[in-house]
């Protein structure tokens, strides 16, 4: 099974940092606007929220693993809840491969799967390089078309 | 690689330039307001820059936005920063759709959406290009679908979405006898053989002379029951208008043309062939399968429960706000309520609360039952062509059709008094194709006995009779757990009213630990599932117990979830999604608490057996041939 790039953990890490950024900047907020806090509040709160999304992002990519298998693609995931799920290539509506701007700067894309299940969008494979997402996204895109199946909607 | 309408990239830049400068405003307004350094001067200068970046950003996307049509696919590239590849395949379109306002068409501009199955947004939305392209665009997009698809079946393998779906009818009179069909012995000779000879003579033994309903017009009362045991039910077919019929060019597409399919099933399992000829005159034609007969039209109002009838009560509280109250007052004082509400002991409030609880319950019962007498009112279920077709109601009439090749799923759903009396319903799920506004689930049997139910259900997706299987024990004992934690938060919350308000007697709320050890038995023991053959039969819930079939043909996707909890007893869940839009009373279709083995077993045979099932299914269209399952 193929593990994602381990640079999707500075990825998570980023997120991470941005979450914390927002939290210590609504700590702040109610520091100035609402009542005095001690001035280790906002920055204490937000190094908790980076120090959980660091050991988050290390234990999740250590947990992410993919495998393209002879009828369907395999993904298994996840922290609290660990997660396999199995997408048959004929179920495959339609394959997007997509970065956003952390992820253009460091060199990571993410392939999107669709199927016309209620969860839609489900699947999502973080942490690819570019190349490789492109070349998955052909894969599954020429076995979406060849395959012999409909989507059964 | 094409671009849109270059007037968009005008359009956009406005857009997003007003974007930015909200945008702009808010943010600067927000800082000066927290940050002591930054001052409401900045909006000034934030607001300007955010517009300006906002034009350029949306100019930008105009350049970064791309269409292709490529042989096999329509691609779409997109984003600034963000950017997406998207890629889909012709076959998955379900249908193009060009949208023009009043200005568009002065300015000769459209909108073309692209929508493939599946919920969520418009999966390709071209915003916008002209008139001429877009017509293009829809007639191309068209012509690559219906050549992919002659592709495809060239192949010897395709299937076709809108085609393939047929099932096997069910017999009335078995229905209302819970008898095996009295059909069943004089099956047309070829019943198991797919020869067009034997097809004509299956067809001939059926003359139409079975009752007919017009559902428009409600005229059910003359509906008259089949009374020749030889006719059998008739499936009739012919041409299908749903959305995607536009798609199917009749010219590409004789293939799949009216008077080339026909149902069949196993030997033994008995079944009538469809006429070859076409029957547009007998695609109106309604066949009854179900009726709601008085008894069970009481019995489902009275034993069924609508918490939304509460908002009714509410409404009654409100009108009649006074005299309610003066009829609970009465009600209370002999148990020690309040002589008025404006004096009372908390003793005497608690009394109060009680006493309008209860008759809150009791009117909450009284006006769903009666709701549902209202609207399932003279139910009746029918098969029209491809089309399941109901009506109901009383004082308005409802009434709408299921095409039955768009059902993904069929659900047995009980309460426990509906059990109590062997009881139950049978809703059909489709894909997001609900004539109801609640999602795509509807009642095909609101209240029948529950052999009847069963078996319409074992008929309606050909299952076997399936024998359920329970998690193993260690589930049980999970529940106990989440429980006990349950009893124990509301003894603390209980203990915690008791020391701001004057209630004694906290203690007693322990006895809520005694309802842990049946609740959690109950909802152990009604969990079930059952691999079978071409289905996979999924049942949860104790309120409102679920049982729902699932032909493998339908799975979307299969997913086995593990909580931490889970993992340390060696227990997994197992999700298997179809296409159905899920409701927000009715999850997706999952085996709680199974053991991790059995739950990864359950999760292959689902994966392996839909492929089984495609193949067979590729077979049998070869063959000339069609069944649902």
């Amino acid at each position: 099974m193929e593990s994602l790039h381990p640079r999707i953990r500075l990825l998570w890490i980023a997120q991470a940092a941005v979450g914390a950024a927002i939290v210590g900047l609504i700590a702040a907020g109610v520091d100035s606007q609402i009542r005095e806090l001690p001035a280790a509040v906002p920055v204490g709160a937000g190094l908790v929220v980076f120090l959980v999304g660091v050991v988050y992002a290390v234990l999740l990519y250590g947990r992410w693993h993919f495998d393209l298998r002879e009828d369907s693609l395999y993904l298994e995931r996840g922290v609290i809840t660990f997660v396999e799920t199995s997408v048959p290539f004929v179920r495959v509506q339609h394959v997007d491969t997509r970065f956003g701007p952390i992820e253009r700067a460091l060199g990571l894309s993410s392939l999107v799967v669709y199927t016309a299940g209620s969860r839609n969008a489900d699947v999502r494979v973080p942490g690819l390089t570019p190349e490789r997402a492109r070349k998955l996204q052909d894969t599954l895109r020429d076995l979406a078309v060849e395959s012999e199946g409909d989507d059964a909607v | 690689m094409n671009r849109l309408h270059p007037l968009s990239a005008v359009l956009m830049a406005l857009n997003r330039g007003v974007t930015g400068l909200f945008l702009g405003f808010v943010f600067a307004t927000v800082l000066a307001a927290v940050f002591d350094p930054v001052s409401g001067f900045w909006t000034v200068v934030a607001a300007p820059t955010g517009f300006l970046l906002g034009a350029a950003y949306g100019v930008a996307y105009y350049y970064r936005f791309e269409y292709e049509l490529t042989a096999d696919t329509f691609d779409l590239a997109s984003g600034v920063f963000a950017r997406r590849d998207r890629e889909i395949p012709y076959h998955r379109v379900q249908n193009v759709d060009v949208r023009q306002g009043v200005l568009f068409k002065l300015f000769g501009l459209a909108i073309v959406n692209v929508e493939t199955a599946g919920g969520g947004a418009t999966e390709g939305v071209l915003n916008f290009v002209g008139e001429d392209e877009a017509q293009r665009l829809q007639r191309e997009i068209r012509r690559l679908t219906a050549e992919s698809k002659r592709r495809r079946r060239k192949g010897g393998t395709a299937t076709d979405a809108e085609s393939a779906d047929d099932l096997e009818w069910v017999d009335p009179d078995a229905l209302e006898t819970g008898e095996d069909r009295p059909g069943e012995a004089i099956d047309p000779p070829g019943a198991a053989d797919p020869e067009p000879a034997e097809r004509a003579e299956g067809a001939t033994g059926s003359e139409p002379a079975e009752g007919r309903t017009e559902p428009a017009e409600g005229a059910t009362d003359d509906v008259t029951e089949p009374i020749d045991p030889d006719e059998g039910p008739r499936a009739v077919r012919g041409e299908r208008l749903d959305d995607d019929a536009d798609l199917e060019d009749g010219a590409i597409d004789t293939a799949s043309g009216p008077g080339d399919e026909r149902i069949d099933t196993a030997a033994g399992s008995g079944d009538w062939a469809v006429d070859d000829e076409p029957v547009f005159a007998d695609e109106y034609r309604t066949r009854r399968l179900f009726e709601l007969t008085a008894r069970e039209l009481l019995l489902y109002s009275f034993a069924s429960f609508r918490f939304a009838a509460a908002a009714a009560v509410f409404f009654f509280a409100f009108v009649a706000g006074d005299s309610a109250m003066e009829v609970v007052l009465a009600t209370a004082q002999p148990f020690g309520g309040p002589e008025t509400i404006a004096t009372g002991t908390p003793r005497g409030y608690a009394i109060l609360t009680l006493v309008s609880l209860f008759y809150g319950a009791v009117l909450t019962y009284v006006v769903g039952a009666g709701f549902t007498f209202v609207s399932y009112y003279g139910f009746q279920l029918g098969r029209a062509g491809d089309d399941l077709v109901y009506e109901r109601g009383l004082l308005q009439n409802y009434s709408g059709s299921i095409p039955v090749g768009k059902v993904q799923s069929v659900t047995i759903t009980d309460n426990p008094l509906q059990r109590l009396i062997g009881y139950a319903g049978l809703w059909v799920e489709t894909a997001g194709y609900g004539p109801d506004s609640s999602g795509g689930s509807q009642s095909a049997i609101p209240l029948a006995t529950e052999r009847r139910a069963y078996r319409f259900a074992e008929r309606f997706t050909d299952l076997e009779r399936p024998t359920m299987e329970r998690p193993t024990s260690v589930a049980r004992r999970r529940y106990l757990a989440r429980y006990s934690i349950v009893a124990g938060l509301f003894v603390a919350a209980v203990y915690g009213l008791s020391t701001v308000t004057p209630i004694a007697g906290w203690q007693y709320a322990a006895l809520a630990f005694l309802a842990v050890p049946p609740a959690a038995h109950l909802k152990w023991i009604h969990l079930g599932y059952y691999v079978g053959e071409n289905h996979v039969v999924i049942r949860s819930g104790f309120w409102r117990r679920q049982t729902t079939v699932i032909p493998y043909y339908r799975v979307q996707t299969i997913n086995t979830r593990r909580s931490i909890f889970q993992r340390r007893l060696g227990l997994a869940s197992l999700v298997v999604d179809t296409a159905s839009s899920q409701t927000f009373f009715r999850g997706t279709p999952t085996v709680y608490d199974a053991d991790l083995a059995v739950a990864r077993s359950i999760h292959d045979d689902c994966r392996e057996r839909l492929q089984t099932a495609l193949a067979k299914r590729a077979a049998d269209e070869d063959a000339g041939e069609i069944e649902f399952d």
